[in-house]
């Protein structure tokens, strides 16, 4: 890519994060939101992250893990059950980011 | 007091928007470790991909959106059309189209350029702790306190500024750095780390325990999709699942009582 269409393509995505994070903030007055719409967006931010996080855990390279003993497998349950017991998140990452690692070098 | 420029002149006021850009930094501080992980890998990524240092700056400066970007990287590199490039960078952020619309009862009163500013800030994280909250205030009721909408737009600045920081700092540091850092450290998977600590006490009750579930799934077998649409179509199946949930456990209730 040529550094004229690299500056194009940074000044385009600078326009993509705009337009698409304040849409319905600057339309919102125009193209009115039904209160069940609003309302079903309470579920939204847990959607979205477990939307996230999923393939990165259940997948690698495309394809699902193979055994219930993969290391982001197991590191990610053990982080799960750690947050659900602890509260904390310095805990859960600290005990998380040892078993990963402890698995993978097993 | 130094603050004074930041937060205004009135007391009253500038004390309000103290407390809540501390308390959106407070809680948004656990989640820098997954945003500057991510920030480290995608500053990495950029140069790997053969951007300059510059461009790699001025992309990471300018466009702040890290799925965004990494979703770009493999079509720059594979010199794809700018308008495909951009193209692929809009779906990938759909779901920020979403998060706006949940954001916007918030927000509705500030003007267009702030409103655009607030726009331009919002990430993941930002989003889901801030509806999270706000959401609950909303349900115990009417505040009283005449400072609430201010307090709110100060908690997301906060929250906001903390990324803004981690996510540039270790981008740039990740740029000057990309040919030194082992992949062998497994650091992505920090961050996805993270992200689950992030996540588990937002899943809470049943209809949002149906829809991450539905939503993971979908995002699994989605995975293949082209442009990330997995993503996109997961919320929205996930958003439909929790609904449908409330709306059965309502009926059961009724029924119970003997109505309708």
């Amino acid at each position: 890519m040529s550094t004229l269409d690299t500056w194009l393509v940074i000044v385009g995505l600078t326009a993509v994060t705009v337009g698409t994070r304040s849409f319905f903030l600057v339309l919102g007055d125009r193209i009115p939101l039904p209160e069940r719409v609003q309302h079903a967006l309470r579920y939204a931010p847990a959607c979205a992250l477990v939307a996230l996080i999923a393939p990165e855990v259940l997948l690698s390279k495309g394809e699902m893990v193979g055994s219930l003993t993969d290391p982001k497998l197991l590191s990610a349950a053990v982080a799960i059950g750690c947050m659900l017991v602890t509260r904390s998140m310095v805990v859960t990452m600290a005990v998380g980011m040892a078993a990963f690692t402890l698995l993978r070098l097993l | 007091m130094s603050g004074r420029v930041l937060f205004g002149a009135p007391p009253a006021l500038a004390d309000a928007r103290r407390e809540a850009f501390v308390a959106g930094l407070r809680a948004v501080l656990p989640a820098l470790v997954a945003t500057g992980t991510w920030g480290l890998v995608t500053g990495v990524a950029m140069v790997k991909v053969g951007l300059s240092q510059l461009e790699a700056l001025g992309m990471t400066l300018l466009v702040f959106a890290g799925s965004a970007q990494l979703a770009a990287l493999p079509l720059i590199a594979a010199d794809a059309p700018v308008w495909v490039v951009l193209l692929t960078a809009t779906v990938v952020n759909l779901r920020f189209v979403i998060f706006s619309a949940g954001l916007y009862p918030f927000f509705r009163h500030y003007t267009l350029g702030r409103r655009l500013l607030l726009g331009y800030v919002t990430s993941d994280v930002g989003f889901a702790i801030s509806l999270q909250r706000w959401t609950a205030e909303r349900a115990a009721g009417p505040d009283p306190d005449p400072l609430a909408g201010t307090r709110r737009v100060w908690f997301f600045l906060g929250i906001a500024a903390g990324n803004w920081l981690s996510w540039q700092t270790m981008s740039i540091l990740g740029i000057f750095l990309a040919g030194q850092v082992p992949g062998a450290w497994g650091l992505e998977y920090a961050a996805i780390l993270a992200l689950i600590a992030l996540t588990v006490p937002m899943v809470n009750g049943l209809p949002n325990v149906v829809g991450a579930l539905v939503a993971g799934t979908v995002a699994v077998v989605g995975a293949g999709l082209p442009l990330k649409l997995g993503l996109v179509v997961a919320v929205i199946v996930g958003i439909s699942a929790a609904m449908a949930t409330e709306l059965a456990q309502e009926r059961l209730v009724g029924a119970r009582r003997g109505g309708p």
